[in-house]
């Protein structure tokens, strides 16, 4: 049967009448009349709309943004909104610990803040600080001040924890056709390269965290939709011994222990890419595919000399990540191709990997500036640079010439970054950053990069105080 | 109740319920996702449409067609409203631009119609049908190039004349041996409040309600049935939750005129939200600001001259940024003056966001003072303290009812390790950062608004309070339902409170930071009467009767107080109403504001690691919400400071950023540790409550706290906010 099977709130549910670019926001808010979820943005800024789901198979309580994840996405799994959490009962301990805490003043984001604590309490994982910044990074409040909601979240985890006894539904791979749209989810390779094949005018989606803007945000009808998210051969994330896998369909929470492990200061860029709910659906290889000049992962896959695999009915191929982005928003990428998965070599005991993002606020910000760095050090020189950036140009980008010279002239060339970096880079200005503080802090974060693989050794990172 | 002289003892003073750290009633309601919001209120009505605004494409201009044929033939759709078919609608008193336009267009996404269906789907799908040819013409978007054009504006009942002078400012500034002249900036702000403006609108037969999200309930009415043409008894506003305003929903939008046009046509109710990223452009926002600074003072340190400008734009017919006019009390001086002008602008319609006139003009005026204290050599906390007044400068026999602004400094200055600070910018590094503290005065004025509100009691003892105030976030259930727990001696839990229904008495509602003060008092009033009421109902001499423990007691006689509505519900209704003692005496709100802040040496990234308020705000009724009020307001200061900025497209006059993606505002990680400290203070001149306003105070000086604290920790003395990144970087002192 077309329909679409997931449990909501506890209670088994089919939906088979939704036009399937209907995003999960407006089907549980205007179909259901499950009101407490919010609007805030319609874009996944704001976390006003956050819902916990578990992903088919997991039993990992999940934040995402329901404002921007489509309803087919939900087949599978369970999800539970703000009515779900303590019905008619007493309060959760998250909602009696924001509510006791002042937590809440106008309320309207409030909903949103219980199901990302919801979801960390469920889960019971520690909630020291920092952790709590990163499950908060996603929701945004504009009356209290946020740390009553720090406080209460710290408040919450003194209490008891609360039966929820929910299990997602089944594999979730349901093609789902509404009045000629359709929302096809393959569930391996050779099906989903048949559906593209078959379908030339589909887009593919893989967590939606960017598609789904244009159905939330732009109010965009989106008729043909292929999803990567239950393809088995892409799912995973794997540590080889010379290079971390990433499936194309793995999403960066999937990938962030192994880059944590591997290149911390990846993992760290990875963290304020984007907030927990975006992080749980939003993939690598969406990232990637997206190829904006502000992309996040881009120069630090450059840098890392990261591969692509495309696959297709023609076979696959394999490319360099910076050879794979051509220009503004666009890749090598064919009709009927898909990413299948990105390849990081690792780091050898002479290379270092540094990383940095500067943007105005410290997370859900789109970066002013972003430098990916790989050295490798020979006697006290690097012997190889691969310097890569991000909004300096109208793609992610090595800084060739300042490759070449920090090679040639060794450290004394950073005396130069600044003229070396203009030879491959004029920025922009915009209202982020003018063009002189863009061509600056590119130069000045050369040197960071200088002291962090040389003197000091201590990573020079913005933190959360 | 006329409130014309200073408040003396009364039950207020008790403090058993007031002024305690009480969680707010509602919490549970947010939490739950249970607390209704406009857009949402399914259950009011039945049978609602949807209805989905369309924006004008251009700034300025007129539309020279416009073409419904296919939107209407698209399925679902049950009309379509525009200016043609609209009939006569008037300007509310509050708006600047219609809030339906055509053909003339005044602002970029001004509304030019709404098309109502079904579904929200069909409604959004329909409205991408409509086919409009625009004929533009030059507009003025840049407040730089319209300032030499600027204009006094007209005074109205906020804004004083827009001129104002006292002795020889000029001559004295000249002869002044120390003197600083800064232009400052602050850029346009939009409120960004989490909900989105949204409406549902129901006709029945002429008789129109409209389940809303407004901070001013009878403001909206008037301008609902002055827009339409409809008597005011004809319309009915409600509000019970209000998820944020901030100023940005003191008036009706066009989300309400849109409802009950579109509910009109379709014959059935209709629901209209704006589209985030449809509304900063559609509704107001803080205007921007360019700000002039004189200041002359004799070496020791006293101000013998003061002055200060102010330009902002605003549509033709609009109001200036009063930016200036904190500056005619703050600080002593024997010679002073201040200018508002205001340039017409064909940006989206200024108006007020928190703290008008003060938030962005503080930003100016207390770096000045920062700037001015280094050029006297002095600390300035000590510089501030020097030109103290606790009397208006420019009418020195009207006192201030209470000013505790140098207790503030000194307290303040104590709790956050002041005289640990190294007064010399640039000089304290600690690793990559430079590192620096700054401070700066806060100050709102206290407004007096007539209120009034209507207190139920029945056979349970129940205390039920219905008043038009509004809760915005601010904790309003939560004081009132104090207030009559407090009056009328029983327990919180024993008080309903209910708000926002523009059938109950008008209120003060919530704007300008008087909605507490007044609102409270509004319902201290219509207590005092039903106290009188159940006084004379149980046979006591309303002098001499005690309420408290739910029980009327005199002498040795105590009688429940359920007894006296036993057969009867007793309502009793008033009002404050105040007198001239806001004449006679200067009401304002005082703090001090304290930042740390660490720069990155090669990025020039800010980390807020400190901050800390301490406000003087008359009675603090409950200090809980009090304090998230002020320590939100210090976030959204922060802001300011650091990033929020309405981007100008001027070439074609619009608002660049128009989402939350764009129009960044600070979140978790930006934002520190924050204290806040209320010193002890009543105000028996401010109203029976003794209480003042503390939600706009939290803002006032906040951003400049920020910049002096980057400055002593940088040397770099930014006069443009936001103080972004690469204001910073290229003037950065050398390091290696």
């Amino acid at each position: 049967m077309n329909a679409i099977r997931f449990r909501l709130n506890g209670a088994r549910l089919e939906e088979g009448l939704i036009p399937p670019s209907t995003t999960v926001l407006d089907y549980i808010r205007d179909h259901l009349h499950l009101t407490g979820t919010k609007e805030g943005c319609a874009e996944g800024d704001c976390g006003a709309c956050t819902v916990a789901i578990l992903k088919p198979g997991s039993t990992r309580w999940e934040a995402v943004n329901s404002c921007i994840m489509l309803v087919p996405q939900l087949d599978g799994c369970a999800i539970r909104t703000v009515e779900g959490v303590s019905g008619r009962g007493p309060l959760h301990p998250v909602q009696k610990a924001l509510a006791e805490g002042d937590g809440t003043q106008c309320g309207f984001c409030t909903p949103g803040f219980v199901m990302s604590l919801f979801a960390v309490h469920q889960n019971g994982e520690p909630t020291d600080t920092e952790t709590i910044h990163d499950v908060l990074a996603g929701n945004l409040c504009r009356c209290t001040g946020y740390r009553p909601i720090v406080d209460a979240c710290k408040a919450a985890t003194a209490q008891s924890w609360v039966e929820i006894g929910d299990s997602a539904v089944e594999k979730g791979r349901t093609n789902y056709r509404r009045d000629g749209h359709y929302f096809i989810a393959p569930s391996d390779l050779p099906a989903l390269i048949a559906a593209l094949a078959e379908n030339p005018g589909a887009r593919l989606v893989g967590g939606a965290t960017d598609l789904g803007l244009l159905a939330g945000h732009e109010r965009q009808v989106l008729p043909a939709l292929i999803s990567t998210a239950h393809v088995a051969e892409m799912k995973a994330v794997e540590d080889t011994p010379h290079q971390i896998v990433i499936g194309g369909a793995a999403t960066f929470a999937d990938a962030l222990p192994l880059l944590d492990e591997h290149f911390p200061a990846f993992g760290e860029l990875v963290h304020r890419i984007g907030s927990r709910q975006i992080r749980s659906l939003g993939t690598f290889s969406g990232n990637l595919g997206t190829a904006s000049p502000v992309g996040d992962t881009l120069p630090c896959l450059i840098a890392l000399g990261a591969e692509v695999e495309l696959a297709s009915q023609a076979g696959s191929r394999t490319m360099k990540v910076e050879d794979f982005i051509l220009g503004y928003r666009k890749t090598d990428l064919k009709p009927g191709e898909v990413i299948a998965q990105i390849r990081i070599p690792k780091l050898r005991d002479t290379e270092s990997f540094a990383a940095y993002k500067i943007s105005k606020r410290y997370d859900q910000d789109i970066s002013i500036v972003l430098a990916a760095f790989r050295v490798t050090l020979g006697d006290r020189r690097p012997t190889d640079v691969v310097a890569a950036f991000g909004g300096m140009a109208d793609r992610a980008k090595r800084a060739r010439m300042l490759e070449t010279e920090l090679v040639e002239k060794g450290w004394t060339a950073l005396d130069d970054a600044e003229d070396l970096l203009a030879a491959d880079f004029t920025p922009l200005s915009d209202h982020r950053g003018s063009e002189k503080y863009r061509r600056i802090v590119a130069a000045n974060l050369v040197r960071r990069m200088h002291l962090e693989v040389t003197a000091s050794g201590v990573p020079l990172r913005l933190e959360v105080l | 109740m006329k409130f014309d002289t200073p408040a003396t003892t009364n039950p207020i003073d008790q403090l058993k319920v007031i002024g305690k750290p009480t969680d707010r009633i509602d919490g549970p309601l947010k939490t739950t996702g249970t607390a209704p919001y406009a857009y949402e209120r399914h259950d009011v009505v039945q049978n609602q449409a949807y209805g989905y605004m369309v924006g004008s494409a251009i700034a300025k201009g007129r539309i020279a067609s416009i073409d419904v044929k296919a939107a209407k033939a698209a399925p679902g759709v049950l009309a379509i409203v525009t200016a043609d078919n609209a009939g006569k609608l008037a300007k509310g008193s509050f708006n600047t631009a219609k809030l339906l336009g055509g053909p003339d267009i005044e602002h970029y996404h001004q509304a030019i119609a709404v098309v109502v269906a079904e579904t929200f789907e069909q409604a959004r799908t329909a409205a991408n049908l409509v086919r409009i040819d625009y004929v533009p013409t030059k507009g003025v978007f840049e407040l730089a190039a319209a300032k030499d054009s600027a204009k006094a504006p007209e005074a109205n009942a906020f804004s004083g004349p827009p001129d104002t002078a006292a002795g020889d400012f000029a001559g004295a500034f000249a002869a002044a041996p120390v003197q600083l002249d800064a232009v400052y900036t602050t850029p346009d702000h939009a409120h960004v409040m989490m909900e989105p403006h949204a409406s549902i609108a129901a006709w029945n037969g002429d008789k129109l309600t409209i389940w809303t999200s407004n901070q001013m309930i009878a403001w909206g009415v008037g301008d609902v049935a002055k827009t339409l043409g409809i008597p005011v008894e004809n319309v009915r506003l409600d509000s019970p939750f209000i998820g944020g305003g901030f100023g940005g929903k003191l008036f009706v939008r066009s989300d309400a005129l849109l409802a009950a046009l579109g509910a009109r046509a379709a014959g059935r109710p209709v629901k209209v939200a704006l589209p985030r990223p449809l509304m900063i452009n559609n509704t107001t926002h803080r205007p921007a600001t360019i700000q002039r600074i004189r200041i002359g003072a004799a070496r020791d340190g006293k101000i013998t001259a003061i002055g200060h400008e102010t330009w902002s734009g605003d549509l033709p017919g609009g109001g200036a940024e009063l930016a200036a006019n904190q500056t005619r009390l703050l600080y002593a001086g024997a010679n002073r003056m201040t200018a508002t002008r205001l340039a017409v602008l064909d940006l989206p319609e200024g108006n007020a966001m928190r703290a008008p006139g003060e938030a962005p003009g503080m930003m100016a005026l207390e770096i000045a003072m920062d700037e001015m204290a280094e050029k006297l050599g002095l600390d300035p906390i000590e510089f501030r303290a020097l030109n103290d007044t606790q009397v208006d400068p420019e009418h020195p026999e009207r006192p201030f009812s209470q000013r505790q602004l140098v207790e503030c400094m000194r307290i303040g200055a104590e709790r956050f390790g002041w005289s640990k600070r190294n007064p010399k910018p640039g000089s304290v590094r600690e690793g990559r950062w430079f590192v620096g503290t700054g401070v700066a005065a806060a100050f709102r004025n206290n407004l007096l608004t007539k209120s009034a509100a209507r207190v139920r009691l029945d056979g349970r003892g129940t205390v039920t309070v219905e008043t038009d105030m509004t809760d915005i976030g601010t904790g309003t259930y939560t004081i009132i339902g104090q207030t009559a727990a407090e009056m009328m001696g029983v327990p919180l839990e024993k008080v309903v409170v209910r708000l926002g229904d523009s059938s109950f008495p008008v209120s003060a509602g919530s704007g300008g930071q008087w909605g507490a003060n007044n609102s409270t008092a509004g319902v201290y009033a219509a207590c005092v009467k039903l106290r009188e009421a159940v006084a004379q109902k149980l046979g006591f001499n309303s002098e001499e009767a005690v309420f408290a423990d739910a029980s009327v007691r005199a002498g040795n006689r105590s009688v429940p107080l359920a007894e006296a509505a036993r057969d009867k519900e007793i309502i009793a209704e008033d009002a404050i109403e105040y007198g001239d003692l806001d004449k006679k005496y200067q009401q304002s709100t005082f703090g001090a504001h304290f930042v740390e802040v660490g720069v990155d040496v090669a990025t020039a990234e800010v980390r807020l690691r400190r901050m800390l308020a301490v406000c003087a705000a008359g009675r603090i009724l409950n200090p809980k919400s009090a304090r998230s009020q002020v320590i939100g307001a210090m976030t959204m200061g922060a802001g300011a400071a650091l990033m929020e900025e309405l981007a100008v497209d001027k070439r074609l006059g619009f608002f660049v950023n128009h989402d939350l993606a764009g129009y960044e505002v600070p979140v978790h990680a930006d934002i520190p540790h924050q204290d806040v400290i209320f010193l002890e203070e009543t105000d028996p001149i401010s109203s029976p409550m003794k209480a003042k306003g503390v939600g706009e105070l939290g803002i006032c000086g906040v951003g400049a706290a920020v910049a002096n604290a980057i400055y002593n920790a940088t040397g770099v003395r930014v006069r443009d906010y936001p103080i972004t990144l690469d204001k910073l970087l290229t003037e950065l002192p050398q390091t290696g």
